[in-house]
């Protein structure tokens, strides 16, 4: 009896002991708060969330809202496939909802980037680094941060600023105006904290991808060009100043060859790039030969992994590239196909369909003529229907691309010089002052031909605003510039009507309201967030 | 008494005060000297074995003593007018009258009625008339029978409210949902809770179905609130065969069974195919799609399955200990090719009495090894509908033929996908548990129980170099191993006391479980010179690229769940029942500042029967009203960091480029959320048993409105405010409201022949009542996201508040046009023959059955028995989007069709479109079961009984539903969706016996 009773007590010891009753476990295999960040190892790691969000959307979703809204791009459906519910053309109609998956998906792109920084921003201060490493390491990320928010509100316009972390109150959208205010004054207190491009391959390997003193006077210089479409004010002279301060940086200069800027093993090596997304096989974003390449041709180019079908040029697009002997051109597959020679040409021996189309030589027709059966629809026969459209070899194919994620390794520019060049350009032609840089007295002529003379072009002997924007357009194409273009242009509502067999007209008609120069505040934020504002027009 | 004094006696003794005890034994046993005389007896079982421990009571001295092993007993009588009282758990109760007899030798009937009397309430047991909640013991004869690998499969169709949904797949559990759905989460979050033998969370593969005595179904929260905040579902608690006091048992059963798939989807043969296409303009197709073959895909995918079981059990109970052990093995062999579940089950306890039966401890072992073989299912199931039926499997040089450069919906060889891709797994479970029971006084007494259930699980896959899914890869293996451990303390007390009409039963206890998952490693690694090694030997491979090695990004995960409890339950005068529980559960799982919740459960029952005015009604033998309240929980499914902060790479995967390295970046991927609390489940359910005509006919009804609150879901939140887009968090309401029905009745009795009869229909309405607390307000969340062609990215069901779960959002489709074409109604009320936007869906009908019934049959006619098991469910849609998506006229040069699409007009390029056009009706009554048994009982000391029987499943159907079975997934968050991926339901004959010694 005595024994039962011990044996109770004891259990009731050892249920009221701490253990019996403490809910916390150990963590053992997860970062949480109180093991991470604490090397400098988990600092970079940290920094990197920046960066992998930036590239995880730049190059498809943020690209696909910048550019297949405009003649650039587009991805029509081949008999439903790629339909997709529609997002497609609801952007090349200009008729997507604040439902769309790219207006949903890039602003969660965007302001998860922003918070990541904000974030970062205030686990660097409570570290115990240096002064002078946090001061360096904070302007980088708020660099970033005006990047991102630089993003938002070119697509978005009236979008809230956020600088703290985590936010108490949710955020209210701020007019386009004052966002355009901030993001100026937030490059200008950074940039001096910046490194500079210099003529050192190593230090240029470990800027590559990262602001710098370049990317924040290119990003000012498209603030300035923009300047009236943003607040209604231009400055156009300040472009041109911004277009000289990373002149001023010798170590930023035009490559010999076109297509090397973007072939899959770009990099640090590129001397035009000002600021680019790194991509790479394990750096997952870029799938410019999954949905713009033409799937037949992937043996002629040395790969086999299925590719979609479907995204290309517009003819009215595709026409610009007119010029004779211009390296440009070679970036698009139109008419017979041929294999490649490895060096940007071409060889003699031409590509052919599949079975049963064995004999006949594949042929890229630039007119996308819809079916009418369905909407934006080319209908889907091999060398009818899916060979419609101009496809792109600018991000040339890289054959390291694997079926499970048919990623392409090619960096994708943000800023390269040739946009200097025609920004300042462009900047002339709408009134500033012409100047001259490091000795050269550019006017927007002598800056176009040193464009053409690298492509080997036929050199313009005059040029004007629409010529310019012309040029832009083959200089820049896929590059994710052309809808800030087209509105700074006023053409963003331009339409390009696309046939319909049998002499029929589409059905669906663009969306021509200037309301549509902004996106809608997609529905999921103003769903969560009762203090966001739509725009208006939606 | 005597027992009783004696152990008394033998503590004194110890103590020192022998003599005191003596003289009061002494007086105490020489009151009632007077006539007594001695009778001695043997008593024996129904096959004439001697029954040890029967106690046998003389009724004028109370005195009570027990058979010998030899069934012999010796009592000491009053007179002639004594009465002799002979009990034996599990048998009658008999009464013989000694008269001038000197010797009684009594037989013992087996109590079938009192063993179904006993329910397990959750930390004890209770008689089935003194029940307050709404719980339904379905017992070992009246299990399903035939292949069946898992308790839920034993109950499908007998429980009232039970709803459970099984494939043809030999390795897919089936799915449970009772009294409808009641949280938004999938997986884990909508499982029963299972209690075996006492230990909660048990796996239920340690089950061996043979060694199942008894399954009780908890279906009310005042039921199931002892066990708190894991039982929002239901609470399943299965009892093992134990051998009884004073037997020795062996028992030995087998069967073998015959599987056949019981339904093809009727696609077109490749003549047919051919025709088709010719008939409609179609060129030729290019030998690479049409080599002239008829291909059944279907068939050469399918086998005519054959499992095997046999199970060996014994066991004894001896007066102070109690053993057993018991061997199952299991062989399933599913009817696709490469898919099998082997399970092999070893079990032992031993249990011993100590000090005079005050002290119990016991041990219990089991040991489960399965073992499955699966193919790639999400390829292999598509692919034998979609395929071609005009190409043959291989090429003239034996190699499998493919046509990597054909799109559409099945491109790739499914019996290439078969032979080529293959999925073993190895599951090893072991449980140890031990208990110890101390009567510390008259009444009370502690249990305390521990367990250990240790689980490793080791999956490989491998993809030869022949795999269309890895071209080029030169085979991919993948290895992961991985430990579960979980560890489960229960610590209680209960005190029984009776006071005169008064009787009480109190419980008070703790409860500690941590469970600690996912430790181990997985690996992906590719590029073998041959595949003779497959993923056997990692360290031979070739990867050409870092991205080509990859690690399973699987954590450790541990979760710790603390509880307290505490159940009073009071009778009086055998009319009124109350009854009163409360538990406090504690889970690291939750947000720090709502870690703990408090579940309590009241419940009042009043037996109408045993009140004076209804002896003046005695037709009616029973009847008794219950009704309760209760409050459980759901933390089921839940890991330790749901609630928490965690940094890790976010989704994608992706990395970064580092001063020229590309490395992982590490940022948060889950939102913190303190306020994470408990998803709880209200329950009031009112009840009435009746029994009438001496209980021939018996039966309850009950009806019931379930509430769930602080329902969980992870869903979108702005990201100009958190820093990631998903939160776990609270979000809303659920109400079910529902009736159930059960009758049982005994039609004909008599001494050769009797039918047993019992019908359970229940009724259950779900409805989501709000998706909106705090500052989170969702006006629907869309799921089922069905893909196909041109749709991916559409949504298909919706949960809005207002509807049911699984509510469909559908395009509508308002027929054909002049052309043939479909058509469909836009949101503007507008028709178009193009495929419509997103935002012309509408909301029609939902997939939760209106009616669920079983009506189970047993007929007994001298040794033969017949059972038979009808059971369905009415009121019900399914979106077939198999059909949907196989009705492509336009695609049939690139994918097969079905003869239904021969019906449609080949210009019809929006047949394939998931409309309300594919919403079917899902009711189904089918022929579950029938069984035919005959048991033989030779008069042989060396064998009991034997018996035979041959038993089929799913032996007919009735149903409109165009798919292969209604019986579709009606649990989880997207019920009632056929999409492609059905394995093939069978239907089974099985012959099996069952002797024991």
């Amino acid at each position: 009896m005595k024994k039962i009773f011990i044996m109770c007590a004891a259990i009731a010891v050892i249920m009221s002991t701490s253990s019996c009753t403490k809910l916390n476990v150990p963590v053992e295999s997860q970062y949480v708060q109180s093991n991470f960040p604490t090397t400098d190892a988990d600092y970079t790691a940290l920094l990197g969330t920046i960066y992998a969000n930036l590239s995880s959307s730049y190059a498809v979703p943020y690209w696909r809202m910048q550019d297949m809204s405009t003649d650039e791009a587009i991805l029509p459906a081949r008999d439903g496939n790629f339909d997709d519910g529609g997002q497609y053309r609801q952007l090349h109609y200009h008729s997507w909802t604040f439902d769309h998956p790219n207006v949903i998906g890039v602003w969660q792109w965007g302001f998860g980037g922003i918070n990541t920084c904000n974030r970062i921003i205030s686990v660097i201060n409570a570290s115990s680094s240096t002064a002078a490493k946090k001061a360096s390491s904070v302007a980088e990320v708020r660099a970033m941060r005006a990047l991102y928010l630089y993003f938002m509100m070119d697509l978005y316009g009236n979008v809230p600023i956020i600088t703290d972390f985590p936010v108490t109150t949710q955020p209210t959208n701020q007019p386009r105006a004052k966002v355009y205010d901030f993001i100026e004054s937030e490059l200008k207190a950074v940039l001096p904290l910046l490194p500079a491009k210099s003529s050192n391959a190593a230090t240029n390997v470990g800027q590559y991808g990262r602001p710098t003193k370049g990317m924040v006077f290119a990003l000012l210089a498209k603030m300035y060009l923009n300047s009236g479409v943003y607040t209604g004010t231009n400055r156009y002279q300040e472009t041109v100043t911004m277009c000289d301060s990373v002149q001023t940086n010798t170590n930023y200069f035009l490559d010999a060859r076109y297509r090397d800027i973007f072939l899959p093993t770009n990099g640090p090596g590129v001397n035009e790039t000002i600021f680019a997304v790194p991509y790479d096989q394990q750096i997952p974003g870029n799938q410019f030969t999954r949905f713009g390449f033409f799937y037949y041709l992937v043996q002629a180019y040395g790969f086999n992994v299925g590719l979609s079908i479907a995204m290309s040029t517009t003819p009215e697009f595709y026409n610009r590239f007119n010029i004779p002997g211009d390296d440009r051109s070679k970036t698009w597959l139109a008419g017979p196909q041929f294999y490649p020679d490895g060096n940007g040409g071409f060889t003699n021996q031409p590509v052919y369909y599949p079975a049963p189309n064995a004999t006949k030589q594949i042929n890229i027709i630039p007119t996308l003529t819809l079916t009418g059966l369905k909407p934006m629809d080319l209908g889907n026969d091999v060398v009818t229907s899916q060979s419609e459209g101009v496809r792109s070899i600018k991000y040339y194919p890289d054959i390291n691309i694997i079926q499970a994620t048919r990623l392409n390794s090619n960096d994708v520019p943000v800023f390269r010089l040739a946009d200097i060049y025609l920004m300042k350009a462009e900047a002339i032609l709408r009134g500033a002052a012409p100047t001259t840089i490091n000795g050269d007295a550019q006017t927007p002529l002598t800056l176009v031909n040193k464009l053409r003379t690298r492509a080997h072009a036929d050199a313009a002997t005059s040029i004007d605003l629409d010529g310019l924007l012309d040029e832009r357009a083959r200089e820049l194409s896929w590059e994710a510039w052309r809808r800030n273009d087209l509105i700074r242009y006023g053409l963003f509502e331009k339409e390009y009507p696309l046939p319909v067999a049998g002499g029929k007209t589409d059905d669906l008609k663009m969306n021509t309201d200037p309301t549509r120069r902004l996106y809608p505040i997609p529905s999921t934020e103003l769903k969560t967030n009762p203090n966001l504002k739509q725009n208006p027009g939606y | 008494m005597e027992k009783h004094y004696r152990s008394i006696f033998r503590l004194w003794q110890r103590s020192g005060k022998t003599i005191c005890a003596f003289v009061l034994m002494f007086v105490a046993s020489s009151v009632a000297f007077a006539q007594q005389r001695t009778i001695k007896g043997t008593v024996t079982d129904e096959t004439n074995l001697p029954l040890p421990g029967v106690v046998v009571t003389v009724k004028s001295t109370g005195k009570a003593t027990s058979t010998t092993a030899n069934g012999i007993y010796q009592v000491v009588v009053s007179g002639p007018d004594d009465v002799i009282k002979f009990t034996f758990l599990g048998s009658l109760p008999k009464e013989v009258t000694v008269g001038d007899k000197k010797v009684v030798n009594v037989t013992m009937v087996t109590d079938t009625k009192q063993l179904k009397d006993v329910v397990v309430i959750g930390y004890g047991t209770a008689s089935r008339k003194d029940v307050t909640g709404a719980i339904t013991s379905v017992k070992a004869d009246e299990f399903n029978q035939g292949v069946l690998t898992t308790p839920a499969e034993l109950l499908q169709g007998k429980v009232a409210g039970l709803n459970i949904t099984k494939s043809g797949d030999p390795n897919k559990p089936p799915a449970t949902v009772l009294r409808g759905p009641s949280t938004l989460r999938d997986g884990a979050a909508i499982q029963p809770f299972y209690v075996i033998d006492g230990v909660p969370g048990a796996s239920i593969d340690l089950l061996a179905p043979a060694d199942i005595e008894s399954i009780d179904v908890l279906k009310d929260a005042s039921s199931t609130a002892i066990y708190g905040s894991r039982a929002a579902n239901g609470v399943i608690i299965v009892t093992t065969r134990r051998a009884k006091a004073g037997q020795t048992r062996l028992t030995y059963s087998a069967y073998g069974a015959v599987e056949n798939v019981s339904k093809n989807i009727d696609v077109l043969t490749g003549d047919e195919l051919r025709k088709y296409l010719t008939d409609n303009g179609v060129p030729k197709l290019s030998t690479a799609d049409d080599d002239g073959s008829n291909t059944n895909w279907q068939k050469l995918a399918e086998r005519t399955g054959y499992s095997q079981n046999h199970n060996l059990s014994y066991g004894g109970a001896g007066t102070n200990s109690e053993y057993g052990a018991s061997v199952n093995y299991m062989k399933n062999n599913g009817i696709l090719k490469n898919t099998s579940l082997e399970r092999t089950i070893y079990k032992g306890y031993i249990n011993q009495r100590f000090f005079n039966d005050r002290l119990k401890l016991g041990i219990t072992l089991t040991n489960s090894v399965t073992k499955n073989n699966d193919i790639f299912q999400a390829q292999v199931l598509p692919g034998i509908l979609f395929y071609l039926p005009t190409v043959g499997p291989f090429n003239a040089d034996g190699t499998y033929k493919e046509n990597y450069t054909r799109t559409g919906s099945g491109p790739l060889n499914p019996l290439s996908l078969i032979n080529n891709n293959f999925i073993k797994t190895e599951n090893n479970k072991t449980l140890i548990n031990g208990f110890a029971s101390v009567d510390i006084l008259n009444g009370l007494k502690f249990t305390v129980s521990a367990s250990t259930q240790k689980e490793q699980n080791n999956v490989n896959t491998y993809s030869t170099s022949q795999s269309g899914i890895y071209v080029n890869a030169g085979g991919v293996a993948v290895r992961s191993a991985y430990t579960n451990t979980s560890n489960v303390l229960e610590a209680y007390f209960n005190y029984d006391r009776v006071f005169g009409k008064h009787s009480l039963k109190l419980l008070g206890g703790y409860s500690y479980q941590q469970d600690r998952n996912n430790d181990g490693f997985g690996v992906q690694t590719q590029g073998f010179s041959n595949d003779a090694l497959t993923y056997n030997f990692l360290a031979l491979s070739n990867p050409t690229q870092l991205s080509q090695i990859i690690f399973n990004p699987n954590y450790i995960s541990t979760l710790r769940q603390i509880s307290f409890y505490a159940r009073a339950q009071y009778q009086f005068s055998d009319k009124y029942l109350l009854q009163g529980s409360i538990r406090e559960d504690g889970s690291s799982a939750f947000g720090v500042n709502h870690r703990h919740g408090y579940f309590p459960a009241a419940s009042a029952g009043w037996k109408i029967t045993n009140e004076d005015f209804m002896k003046s009604v005695p037709v009616i033998s029973d009847l008794k009203l219950r009704a309760g309240y209760g409050v459980s929980g759901n933390s089921l499914g839940f890991d330790a960091f749901t609630a928490q902060l965690i940094y890790g790479v976010p989704p994608g995967g992706g990395k970064f480029l580092s001063n020229g390295n590309i490395v992982n970046p590490i940022g948060p991927v889950r939102n913190p959320n303190p306020d994470l609390k408990w998803e709880s489940t209200a329950t009031t359910n009112i009840g009435l048993d009746f029994g009438i005509l001496n209980n021939r006919i018996t039966g309850s009804v009950d009806y019931y409105i379930k509430k769930t609150s602080d329902l969980i879901t992870t869903l979108q939140v702005s990201t100009t405010q958190y820093f990631y887009q998903y939160l776990t968090a609270n979000v809303g309401k659920m109400k079910n409201t529902g009736i159930e029905v059960v009758i049982n009745a005994i039609p004909v009795k008599s001494q050769a022949f009797t039918w047993r009869t019992s019908l359970n229909v229940s009724h259950n309405k779900n409805v989501v009542e709000s998706l909106s607390q705090g500052n989170l307000a969702l006006p629907y969340i869309q799921t089922a996201q069905l893909g196909g062609k041109g749709q991916s990215g559409n949504f298909s069901q919706i949960i809005q508040p207002g509807y049911a779960l699984g509510t469909f959002d559908l395009w509508h489709y308002m027929g054909k046009n002049a052309n043939g074409v479909s058509t469909f109604q836009k949101a503007d009320g507008s028709v178009v023959a193009t495929q419509p936007l997103t935002t012309d869906q509408f909301i029609k009908y939902d997939a939760q059955p209106k009616l669920i019934y079983g009506w189970s049959n047993s007929f007994f006619y001298k040794g033969f028995d017949l059972n038979f098991l009808v059971r369905g469910v009415y009121g019900n849609k399914i979106l077939n989007g198999t059909l949907a998506s196989l009705n492509n006229p336009a695609d049939a040069k690139l994918q097969n069709i079905p003869r239904f699409t021969l019906g449609e007009s080949f210009k019809d390029i929006n047949a394939y479109l998931v409309s309300d056009r594919f919403l079917e009706s899902g009711s189904y009554l089918r022929l579950d079961n029938a069984t035919l048994g005959y048991t033989i009982k030779p008069h042989i000391q060396a064998i009991k009984s034997l018996r035979f029987y041959a038993s089929g499943n799913n032996i007919f159907i009735i149903t409109k539903y165009r798919g292969v079975d209604p019986e579709v997934n009606i649990g989880g968050l997207t019920p009632g969706i056929d999409n492609r991926d059905f394995y093939p339901k069978t239907r089974t004959f099985s012959l099996g016996m069952t002797a024991s010694f």
